[in-house]
């Protein structure tokens, strides 16, 4: 009954908001489950997703065929480079005063680009109470589901899957992987121009920059509160390392690949033999794939493994709504997770509590293959620093390396 | 009749254009955000970067296309010189620019063939031959395009201009055929190419197509710069883009202007050694190294094709195979699979495309028709239209959209069309507007002698007698709107998919296999439109001798 707490508390918050007169009369109401159904069958979603990635691409194409199927309703993934565009653009209509059937209907978010438009008010919502797969999502297991880089999700983003950040290198290259940074800085020095790491501000370059930081910070609780006036101060060893790193890095850390997977294709062609992820599974969906070769394993640091949830948030002028919500809950049926999950697929761990599930629903996890070069669990999760930190550290380094 | 074709013509070029300029001014001027953009860590050497790019290039490739056109100045290797520039000019920016950052990579094809038998590499080398701090890949990127281009526009201006004659005269007083050409005629033609020449270099300072898959990365040429700035989250930022766009802006204008002075001065020094008799020595060697560069620039063209092909089929590519290692059905079966709704954006690019085409020789036709005799007015609207093509895309386009997100049009497929039209109008007009004029109007005079009215007049007479020229270009205009990314990105507010978006958003993250696919419908379809047209106007022509171009 403990772990459903927070189900019933989103709940009330769901039904406060539906009830207060307030808010009612200035906005939309939160509908009952079938009356959400009823208007969201036959309504147009635009999901707003990071597009970079083909077997993602894929399967967000599999969620749309079986919605169309299931409810008719049309799932048009706009594929962006960087959320950050969608997010901007909703600020856009804002300042545009496009307060209604706004372009973005669904968008697919998390930390930075979740707390600029909690904090601009342009998230419409609480609303993931309402939705009837919400009760079966690991609230209580896996505090990154209500907790998004220290900001309290409240109802407005729905978990969608989890990461944990994992480093990948080429056995074929590294025979005895190093899993601290000392260690990893002394096979940099004797590999020169084998390693590097995606440009921050890039998603996954800046979560290196998190990752080494709690490793290497005197007191990684300190991440947890705002950034201040001590940044200079925590961030000192984690400069120290990377001035180092950079003087041995590919390109003597004067270019950086893009993305994580500009990085990975580096690591295909042989370019660099290491690369990262926030996916475990990543490196071996992609040796299933073709696109890398089967010399890949993967690794987390002793120190533990920097984790967060990802999730889909709907904007507050979005013109459909309740297929928004349709497809969020279609997103965390175990049907659909299961599918992420599959590293044939897409490999992505689920949010969902997997024990508790229906035998029938348990089994599709259960039969799910683990591939070789996807690590075991890490020792620990790291939680995400506050999202100030982030923001930091991309300025810091920015103006630290651009010069 | 005479005045509202050409009414409609411009505004629909004009009006977007100058209200974009004019919004991009008044969200750009914000003090603060000016500061801010000039706090930027990096903005000086970023700044820096895109105008010696983007003269570097525009320099180089102007002086190799007068060098090869005055070594290869006969007929017939002016026309092998312009069916060789062919391929080069069809093929987008973009896709050009993804296909040489390809061969070029350590890891890329040149290496590739190379190695280990020449180089010994067995892994690639940890070389700055792509993305390189001094930006030399991205000239040689442009240069690849902008000689085609300029060896066209020269060659066009070269009809217009007594060459023969002037050449020869100079060629009998005993001058070598570079110093006849860039004394006699090279002076004469420039006089004529100003316009093509500033959009070469505009587009050289301001351009993201080449400058996202080859130019430098730390920090990025500056248009690349504010390309990112626009799409971040933080409103702070945003409004940095808008101030920076104006920078921009102001420091193109700038590069511009100092360039037509120095123009100037180099004219007095050039009148200066053209009067000093004095003859051109090693001429040979000059001539012979402009040859070997067009030939090496050729050969990193075609590479550059074949290498977007590999790198789409190739599934495990390790360094240094030649061949992906697999090939045939597999890779296709994985190229299919790759790209979901991959027929989608092939099919949206071709609609867009068709839908400029036909949609830029409707509004050109009546104003061909309007000023078929009025030679001075045709050079006029020609200007006009030629005005978008001068302006950093980056700067207007911004004030495009939002205009069209208050209108509340924008992401719609007419916002794109429109946006396309205003690049593809200068080159439908730049072809139907002087052909139309070119024909006989005796002909229309026996038609209406004989008793036809005007609408029969033109459908019998004149239609036919454009028709050529009316497809080719529809042909440009394909290949423009295929071409285009910002426009479609912004007025299409990212929901209009296209090769080209997708192309620039796989190349902006890096992932040159995805950016490769893209890339093969960007190298096509141009191809084809192409061909479509000479095959079509072969066809309705073939039992036609002296039908004019």
């Amino acid at each position: 009954m403990k772990r459903f707490a927070p189900f019933f508390a989103l709940l009330i918050l769901g039904g406060a908001h539906a009830t207060s007169p307030a808010l009612a009369a200035a906005d939309e109401q939160l509908h009952a489950w079938p009356e959400v159904q009823r208007l969201g069958s036959g309504q147009t979603v635009y999901f707003n997703a990071w597009g970079g990635d083909p077997a993602i691409n894929r399967y967000i194409d599999w969620a749309a065929a079986k919605l169309l199927e299931d409810f008719g309703l049309r799932l048009v993934h706009v594929k962006v480079t960087d959320i950050a565009e969608s997010v901007s653009r909703i600020m856009a209509e804002r300042a545009a005063g496009r307060d209604a059937n706004g372009s973005v209907d669904l968008l697919w978010i998390n930390g930075e680009n979740y707390a600029a438009l909690k904090r601009a008010g342009l998230l419409w919502g609480p609303w993931t109470a309402a939705l009837p797969n919400a009760r079966l999502i690991d609230w209580q297991g896996n505090p990154t589901t209500r907790i998004d880089a220290t900001l309290p999700t409240e109802g407005y983003e729905l978990p969608w899957g989890t990461s944990a950040f994992t480093l990948f290198h080429d056995r074929s290259h590294v025979q005895s992987p190093p899993a601290v940074p000392a260690a990893l800085l002394q096979w940099m020095e004797a590999h020169p121009g084998r390693f590097t790491y995606p440009q921050p501000p890039s998603f996954l370059g800046t979560a290196f920059l998190k990752q080494m930081l709690l490793l290497l910070a005197a007191d990684s609780g300190r991440l947890q509160r705002p950034a201040a006036d001590d940044f200079d101060q925590v961030t000192a060893v984690l400069w120290e390392w990377l001035d180092r790193a950079h003087a041995v890095m590919w390109r003597r850390g004067r270019l950086f690949p893009r993305s994580g997977p500009a990085q990975r294709e580096l690591l295909g062609l042989g370019e660099i033999h290491w690369m990262m992820s926030y996916n475990p599974a990543e490196a071996s969906r992609a040796i299933r794939q073709g696109d890398l070769p089967d010399t890949i394993a993967g690794l987390h640091f002793n120190g533990g493994a920097l984790g967060n949830s990802h999730f889909v948030a709907i904007p507050y002028n979005a013109g459909a709504k309740e297929g928004a919500m349709l497809v969020a809950n279609f997103l965390i049926s175990p049907e659909a997770q299961a599918g992420k999950a599959d590293e044939e697929r897409w490999g992505d761990p689920t949010v969902l509590e997997v024990d508790a599930l229906s035998e029938a629903d348990r089994a599709r996890f259960e039969s799910l293959q683990r591939g070789a070069a996807t690590p075991g669990p890490p020792a620990e999760i790291l939680p995400e620093p506050h999202p100030s930190w982030s923001t930091a550290l991309e300025r810091a380094w920015l103006e630290r390396y651009l010069r | 009749m005479r005045r509202p074709g050409i009414l409609i013509l411009l505004l629909v070029s004009g009006v977007p254009t100058v209200a974009g300029l004019v919004a991009a001014l008044w969200f750009g001027l914000d003090a603060a955000a000016f500061l801010r953009v000039l706090n930027t860590p990096g903005v000086g050497l970023s700044i820096a970067s895109s105008v010696w790019t983007g003269v570097s290039a525009t320099l180089l490739s102007l002086m190799l296309a007068h060098v090869v056109l005055a070594v290869a100045n006969t007929g017939n290797w002016r026309r092998r010189l312009t069916a060789l520039s062919l391929p080069f000019l069809a093929m987008p920016h973009l896709a050009t620019g993804i296909g040489v950052a390809l061969v070029l990579a350590p890891s890329g094809l040149l290496l590739r063939l190379l190695s280990p038998w020449a180089t010994g590499f067995t892994e690639p080398p940890d070389w700055f031959s792509v993305h390189d701090p001094y930006g030399l890949s991205l000239i040689a990127g442009l240069m690849l395009k902008e000689t085609a281009f300029l060896v066209l526009v020269l060659s066009a201006a070269q009809s217009q201009a007594p060459t023969g004659r002037l050449l020869l005269q100079a060629r009998s007083l005993g001058y070598g055929r570079l110093k006849s050409w860039l004394v006699a005629v090279a002076p004469l033609l420039q006089q004529q190419i100003g316009l093509p020449l500033a959009a070469v270099l505009v587009f050289g300072i301001t351009n993201v197509e080449m400058a996202i898959p080859l130019g430098p990365g730390l920090p990025p040429t500056f248009s690349v710069l504010l390309w990112s700035w626009f799409v971040d989250a933080d409103p702070q930022v945003h409004a940095q883009a808008w101030a920076g766009s104006l920078l921009l802006l102001l420091v193109t204008a700038l590069t511009v202007l100092a360039a037509s002075r120095l123009a100037s001065g180099v004219g007095s020094l050039w009148r200066r050694w053209a009067e000093s008799g004095s003859r051109l020595r090693r001429e040979r060697s000059l001539r012979g190294a402009a040859c070997t560069i067009m030939g090496g620039m050729w050969i990193l063209g075609i590479l550059a094709l074949v290498a977007i092909l590999l790198r789409a089929a190739a599934g495990p590519w390790r360094f240094p195979q030649v061949l992906p290692s697999s090939t045939g059905a597999d890779s296709f079966a994985a190229w299919s699979a790759a790209l979901p709704g991959g027929s989608n954006v092939a099919g949206t690019t071709v609609v867009l495309a068709l839908a400029t085409a036909v949609a830029g020789a409707l509004l050109v036709l009546p104003a061909a028709e309007a000023l078929r005799g009025d030679a001075n007015g045709r050079r006029k609207l020609g200007t006009c239209l030629f005005l978008p093509l001068l302006l950093p895309q980056i700067t207007f386009l911004f004030g495009v959209q939002v205009l069209l997100v208050s209108a509340g049009i924008d992401g719609t497929f007419a916002a794109v069309l429109w946006s396309h039209l205003i690049f593809a109008l200068p080159y439908v007009w730049g072809v139907i507007g002087p052909a139309r004029a070119a024909i006989d109007p005796r002909y229309a005079a026996v038609g209406r002698t004989l008793g036809a009215g005007p609408v029969r007049v033109w459908m019998t007479v004149t239609a036919p007698l454009t028709l050529r020229s009316m497809l080719l270009a529809m042909a440009l205009a394909f290949s423009v709107s295929v071409a285009l990314y910002l426009p479609t990105l912004f007025a299409g507010a990212g929901r209009v998919a296209t090769a080209a978006t997708e192309a620039a958003a796989s190349a902006g993250s890096g992932t040159l296999r995805l950016a490769a696919m893209h890339s093969v419908w960007l190298a096509v379809f141009p191809l084809l439109a192409f061909a479509a047209a000479y095959a079509a106007s072969a066809a309705v022509f073939r039992h036609r001798r002296g039908v004019p171009r």
